[in-house]
């Protein structure tokens, strides 16, 4: 996808996420930090150009694209290189990458290391466990924004 | 995971689904993916085609014999949690117009998986 579109669903997904408690709200506040991580990130990629703004969108399976034919809105498989990435390392990016594309994908990591046991798992959190997830996505936001050109949050 | 867990879990986002509006339509469409697969393991557990202990993540992920049997014992709900996958694509992770209008459709298929789960307490919000 295109960066310009990518920095408007991370601006998107970041006011949602803002409505919601990470406590009482924890499968989606952790799946649209999730997401909105994942837009900022390939817009970072993209700008440096580890990966091309195809115009393409990632499928649910690694290496497969949905290619939109914008006349009639459809869509048809194609396997090319990255592209978008679904998450981190899906697929590897080679290096080297600029030090804080590094820093804000780890810190993604910690964000999507949550969904097994906290989405798709029964546990729920407890109130000391949240203040990482928040540290974890702001460390995101501020790293990868600074390589995504995006502009800094109000 | 046990029918009362995935139940707990699908209700919890479900409630966090009022805070979103169609114009939040990506997370609302993911809201509907999350809560709507928790829906479909109720129904994958009761009618045998999985067990407790092995939930589905994504319908195009169950293997081949496990949706042939959704597609003989469960059409309706194989159908809609494959129809807000499929919305995933061009408008959650790509930007076709229209993403409000999905996200209502994505709406329609979650009631239809709550159906299909026999939950009837309450109408998904957003």
């Amino acid at each position: 996808m295109k960066i310009p579109s990518h920095l408007a669903k991370f601006r998107r997904l970041d006011a949602t996420l803002a409505r919601l408690d990470p406590i009482e709200d924890q499968e989606l506040w952790i799946w649209t930090a999730m997401n909105a991580g994942v837009n900022l990130l390939n817009a970072a990629l993209h700008r440096c150009g580890a990966t091309a703004d195809t115009d393409s969108f990632h499928t649910q399976v690694e290496g497969v694209y949905a290619v939109p034919d914008r006349r009639d809105a459809t869509m048809q498989d194609r396997m090319h290189a990255p592209g978008d990435v679904m998450h981190v390392g899906q697929p590897a990016i080679p290096g080297p990458l600029p030090e804080a594309i590094l820093r804000g994908s780890e810190a993604l990591r910690v964000i999507e290391n949550l969904r097994e046991i906290f989405v798709r798992g029964p546990r729920r959190a407890r109130p000391g466990e949240v203040r990482s997830w928040r540290d974890a996505y702001d460390t995101c936001v501020r790293e990868l924004s600074s390589q995504a050109g995006a502009p800094p949050l109000p | 995971m046990t029918n009362d867990e995935h139940t707990a879990k699908a209700l919890g986002i479900e409630r966090s689904l009022a805070r979103c509006t169609t114009s939040d339509f990506e997370t609302v469409i993911e809201a509907c993916m999350l809560a709507g697969t928790h829906w479909f393991n109720i129904v994958l557990h009761r009618t045998g085609v999985a067990p407790v202990e092995r939930d589905a993540m994504h319908a195009e992920f169950l293997s081949g014999a496990d949706r042939r049997k959704a597609q003989v014992l469960l059409p309706t709900a194989l159908a809609a949690l494959d129809a807000i996958e499929a919305i995933r694509t061009p408008f959650v992770r790509g930007d076709l117009d229209g993403g409000e209008r999905a996200a209502q459709r994505a709406l329609d298929h979650l009631a239809e998986l709550r159906r299909a789960a026999g939950e009837t307490s309450g109408t998904p919000a957003a």
